[in-house]
C-alpha cells in the first residue's frame, strides 16, 4: 500500500493535468465552433480513427511493413558499423587512411539517396533500405571506433602482464571494453533507422507508416493522419525500451557500467 | 604564465580547424571509388552514372533548371528556418528552464513532441496549413526547434546555483540576470543542440520540397528522378552532399570562435 | 615452464630470483630520447620485500615495468630465476596502481581474478586457486560481486588476489595504496605482510611514501636524481611480526626514516 502511495507521488500530476485540460480544451473549441480549422480534427476524432485502422487491419499491415525495413536496414547497419568500427579503432593505419572519407560522407541527408534509391530499386523495400542503411551506418561506426580507441591502456598492459596472446587480448579485453559504446551507437542508429524508413516511405515506397500519412493527408483524412502520427511516435518509444530492455538482458556487466555512467 | 593558450580570433580559429581535421591521405577511399566507378561504367548507364557524367549533368541543370535558384531557395529555406528556430528555442527553453512548474505542465507534451520524427510533421502541415513557403519554413522551424529547446532547458537547469546566489547578492534585475549569467551560461549547450539540429532542419527542407515540389534542391532530384535522368540525380547528390559537408564545417569555426572564452571541454 | 606456478629448472633452485645488471632504459621524448634510468643494479631473493622509495618522476615505474617486462631496457640485462627476460615473465605479475583500469569491470570479481589462468588450467582447479586467493585477501563472499560494486580498497584487493592465484614468484606492486584513504591503506599493508607470510612470494614495492617504505621492506631501494640511479640500499633489521602503532614508534624506524629522508635530499639537517 505504501508503494503504491510512493509511485503516485512520482507521477506528474501538474503536466498530466495541462494535457489532459489541453485535450479538452482542444476537443471544446472545435465541436462549439469556435476554431474553425476544418483540417484540425478533434481528440474524440483522432481515437476513433485510430479505432478504424486498427480493426481495418490496415494500422497492422503498414507498421509491419515499416517495422520490417527498420529492423532488416538497422540490423545491417549494426553488422557493417561493428565491423568497420572495430577495424579502424584498432588500426591506426586504416584510421588514416578513411577519416577523411568518412568525414566527408557522414553528413550526407539520407533523404538525399531517396531519389537514387527509386531509380535503382523503384518502389521496393530494397529502395528503403538503401536510404536506412548508410545514414544508420555512422552513429554505429563513430561509436564502435570511438569505443575501440578509448579502451584504457592499462588494459592491455594487464593483458600482455598476464601473457594472453592476441586472439585472447581482443577476445576478452577488447571487445567487452568497447561493448557499452557499441550499445549507445546501437541505440541512435535505430533512433535514426526508424525515420528514416518514414522518410523513404513518404517520399518514395508507397507502404508503411510513412506512406501511410501522406496518403491519409492526400485524401483528406486529418484524423487519421494524427492518427498515424501518434502510431508513429508510440513506435519510436517502444522500439527504445525494447532496445534498452533487450540489452539489459543479454548484457547485465555492460547495462551495470552503462547505468552507473548515468 | 601558466595555462591555455590565449584566445584566438577567426583566423586562428580557422587555422586550429584546419589542423584538426583528418589528414588527406584519408580521402583514398573516396577518391579510388569515384576513379573505379568511372573506370568501370559500360557507357551511359541508366544506373550508374559515372563522375564524368555527373560533372556533364551539373551543367546541363545549371543551365537549363536554374540550378543557383533552387539552391537559393533551399539554403534560403533552411537558413530562415535555423535562426528562426534557435530564437524560439533558445526562449522557450529558458522559460520552461527557469520556471519548474512550466517544466512539469509541458513535460508531457515535450517528450510527446520529441519522440515524433521531424519528417512526420510535413503532412501534418501540408494538412493544416496548406502547400505554401510559409508552411515549408514552420516545418523547418518546428523540425529545429526541439534540440535547440531541450538542451536550453537543460543547460538552465544546470546553472551551478551559486551563480544565481551571485546574482542574487549582487541584486540583479531579472532581465539583468539573464542577460549577464542565464544566456551566457547556456552557449555552449546551446551549440551542441543547434549542431543536432543543423541536419535535421536540412533533411525537412530538402523531404518537403520532394513532396510538394515547392522551389528548391529536393524538387529538382525528385523531377529529374521522374525523367529517369540518373546523372542528374547523382549530381544534384553530391551537391547535397557538398552543403552538408560545407555547412558542418562553417558551424564547426563559428562555434570554435564563440566558445574561444571558455574553458576547453574535457 | 607455464605461467601456472614459479617453476625452475630442475635441480636448480637459485635463491636469486631477480638480478638486474647495468640496466639503463632511454625512452622517446619530445625531441629524441630521455635516460629515464641509468646502472641500475639489484637483486631480489626469494621470499624478500623489496620497497623502491623516491620522489615522483625519477623512474621508480619504468623500472617496475622493466622487471615484468612490459617496457625493454635500453642497456643491461634483467635475469628472472636465472633466465633473461624478454617480454613479461611467467612468473611475475604486476599489481598496478589504477584498480578500476585494471581490473576487468564487465566481469565479475570471481572471474576477474581466474582471469590470468583461464586456459592454463583445468577448471575445477581454477576454481580452487580463486577460493583461496580470494579467501587470502578476505574478499570471501564477493565472487559475484562486479568491481564497480566495491570500493577502492576492495578492487585493490581483487587485483592483488587476481595476482596471487597465479602463485607468483614475484609480485611487482606499483604505489598500489596511493590512491587510497590513510586508514584502508594501513589495512592493506598489514594484509600484505601477511600475504607474504602465507604465500612465500618475493614483492617489489614501489612507493614515494617512506614511512610505508620502512614498515613494509626487508629492504629500500631509493632512486634519485635525474636519470634514476639507486643512490642507496638499506636493509631494514625491524622485528617481525610488524605493528601499525608499535613499530613506527621504534627508535630504529625513525632512524631508518632519517637516513632515507636523507638519501633523498629532503632533510634540511644534514
Amino acid at each position: 500500500m505504501r508503494d503504491l502511495g510512493r509511485m503516485l507521488v512520482r507521477v506528474n500530476w501538474l503536466g498530466l493535468a495541462t494535457i489532459t485540460l489541453g485535450f479538452a480544451f482542444w476537443e471544446i473549441l472545435l465541436r462549439a465552433g469556435f476554431a474553425q480549422y476544418q483540417n484540425l480534427p478533434a481528440p474524440s476524432a483522432i481515437a476513433n480513427g485510430l479505432v478504424e485502422i486498427t480493426s481495418s487491419g490496415q494500422l497492422l499491415a503498414d507498421t509491419l511493413h515499416t517495422l520490417r525495413a527498420v529492423l532488416v536496414g538497422w540490423a545491417a547497419a549494426l553488422v557493417l558499423g561493428v565491423a568497420i568500427g572495430l577495424l579502424l579503432g584498432a588500426s591506426n593505419t586504416l584510421r588514416r587512411y578513411s577519416l577523411a572519407s568518412i568525414e566527408i560522407l557522414r553528413p550526407m541527408p539520407g533523404i538525399a539517396f531517396a531519389p537514387v534509391a527509386l531509380l535503382l530499386f523503384g518502389f521496393s523495400l530494397q529502395m528503403e533500405l538503401m536510404v536506412i542503411i548508410l545514414p544508420a551506418l555512422w552513429p554505429v561506426l563513430i561509436n564502435t571506433m570511438g569505443a575501440v580507441m578509448g579502451v584504457h591502456a592499462r588494459l592491455f598492459e594487464v593483458g600482455r602482464t598476464f601473457r594472453l596472446s592476441r586472439g585472447e587480448i581482443l577476445r576478452k579485453i577488447m571487445l567487452p571494453a568497447a561493448l557499452p559504446g557499441v550499445l549507445v551507437g546501437a541505440r541512435l542508429s535505430m533512433t535514426l533507422a526508424l525515420v528514416l524508413a518514414i522518410v523513404a516511405e513518404m517520399v518514395g515506397n508507397p507502404a508503411g507508416l510513412g506512406d501511410a500519412v501522406v496518403r491519409e493527408q492526400q485524401a483528406m483524412r486529418p484524423e487519421l493522419v494524427f492518427a498515424y502520427v501518434v502510431v508513429i511516435g508510440a513506435l519510436g518509444v517502444i522500439l527504445n525500451a525494447a532496445l534498452t530492455g533487450a540489452v539489459a538482458v543479454l548484457f547485465p556487466a555492460a547495462s551495470g557500467r552503462l547505468r552507473e555512467a548515468g | 604564465m601558466d595555462g591555455e593558450p590565449k584566445t584566438r580570433g577567426v583566423a586562428g580559429q580557422l587555422r586550429s580547424v584546419l589542423a584538426s581535421l583528418p589528414p588527406a591521405r584519408g580521402l583514398l577511399p573516396l577518391i579510388l571509388l569515384l576513379l573505379v566507378w568511372q573506370l568501370l561504367q559500360p557507357g551511359p548507364s541508366p544506373y550508374f552514372p559515372g563522375p564524368s557524367q555527373w560533372w556533364t549533368a551539373t551543367l546541363t541543370l545549371f543551365g537549363r533548371e536554374h540550378l543557383v535558384a533552387a539552391f537559393g531557395a533551399t539554403t534560403w529555406t533552411f537558413l530562415k528556418g535555423l535562426v528562426l528556430a534557435i530564437v524560439a528555442g533558445t526562449m522557450l527553453g529558458v522559460l520552461v528552464g527557469v520556471s519548474d512548474r512550466a517544466a512539469r505542465a509541458l513535460q508531457p507534451l515535450l517528450e510527446f513532441m520529441r519522440a515524433i520524427p521531424p519528417p512526420v510533421t510535413v503532412p501534418v502541415a501540408s494538412l493544416l496549413i496548406g502547400y505554401s513557403e510559409s508552411m515549408k519554413l514552420t516545418v523547418v522551424v518546428l523540425s529545429a526547434l526541439w534540440p535547440i529547446l531541450l538542451n536550453a532547458t537543460s543547460a538552465v537547469r544546470q546553472i551551478d546555483p551559486l551563480l544565481l546566489d551571485v546574482a542574487r547578492s549582487f541584486r540583479l534585475t531579472a532581465w539583468q540576470r539573464m542577460r549577464r549569467i542565464i544566456l551566457p551560461a547556456i552557449v555552449p549547450s546551446l551549440l551542441l543542440g543547434i549542431r543536432i539540429a543543423i541536419p535535421l532542419a536540412i533533411v525537412v527542407t530538402l523531404l518537403v520540397e520532394m513532396l510538394t515540389s515547392l522551389p528548391g534542391i529536393g524538387a529538382l532530384m525528385i523531377r529529374s528522378q521522374r525523367n529517369f535522368q540518373s546523372s542528374e540525380v547523382y549530381a544534384l547528390l553530391v551537391l547535397v552532399g557538398l552543403f552538408g559537408f560545407v555547412v558542418n564545417d562553417l558551424f564547426a569555426v563559428i562555434e570554435g570562435v564563440i566558445m574561444r572564452r571558455w574553458p576547453p571541454r574535457s | 615452464m607455464n605461467a601456472a606456478g614459479p617453476g625452475y629448472p630442475t635441480g636448480a633452485a637459485p635463491d636469486l630470483v631477480f638480478s638486474c645488471r647495468d640496466v639503463s632504459v632511454e625512452l622517446p621524448h619530445q625531441d629524441g630520447v630521455r635516460r629515464i634510468l641509468a646502472d641500475i643494479s639489484l637483486e631480489l631473493r626469494r621470499g624478500e620485500f623489496l620497497t623502491v622509495v623516491g620522489p615522483s618522476g625519477t623512474g621508480k615505474t619504468t623500472l617496475l615495468r622493466v622487471l615484468g617486462g612490459l617496457t625493454a631496457s635500453t642497456r643491461g640485462a634483467v635475469y628472472v630465476n636465472g633466465r633473461l627476460i624478454d617480454g613479461p615473465p611467467a612468473d611475475v605479475v604486476i599489481v598496478f596502481q589504477d584498480y578500476s583500469h585494471a581490473l576487468l569491470q564487465w566481469r565479475t570479481v570471481a572471474r576477474n581474478v581466474a582471469f590470468g589462468l583461464e586456459g592454463k588450467l583445468p577448471r575445477n582447479e581454477i576454481d580452487d586457486r580463486v577460493r583461496d586467493a580470494l579467501r587470502l585477501v578476505r574478499l570471501d563472499g564477493h565472487d559475484d560481486d562486479y568491481p564497480w560494486q566495491l570500493s577502492g580498497g576492495m578492487q585493490q584487493r581483487v587485483q592483488i588476489a587476481r595476482a596471487l592465484a597465479l602463485r607468483p614468484a614475484v609480485l611487482l606492486m606499483d604505489e598500489p595504496f596511493a590512491a587510497l584513504d590513510a586508514m584502508t591503506k594501513a589495512q592493506l599493508q598489514d594484509e600484505l605482510h601477511r600475504l607474504r607470510d602465507a604465500t612465500g612470494s618475493s614483492f617489489v614495492f614501489v612507493t614515494h611514501d617512506i614511512e610505508e617504505a620502512v614498515y613494509l621492506g626487508d629492504r629500500v631501494a631509493v632512486i634519485t636524481g635525474a636519470p634514476g640511479r639507486i643512490e642507496r640500499s638499506v636493509a631494514v633489521d625491524l622485528p617481525k611480526p610488524r605493528d601499525q602503532v608499535v613499530t613506527r614508534q621504534m627508535p630504529k624506524f625513525l632512524e631508518l626514516r632519517y637516513l632515507l629522508h636523507q638519501a633523498i635530499g629532503q632533510s634540511e639537517h644534514a
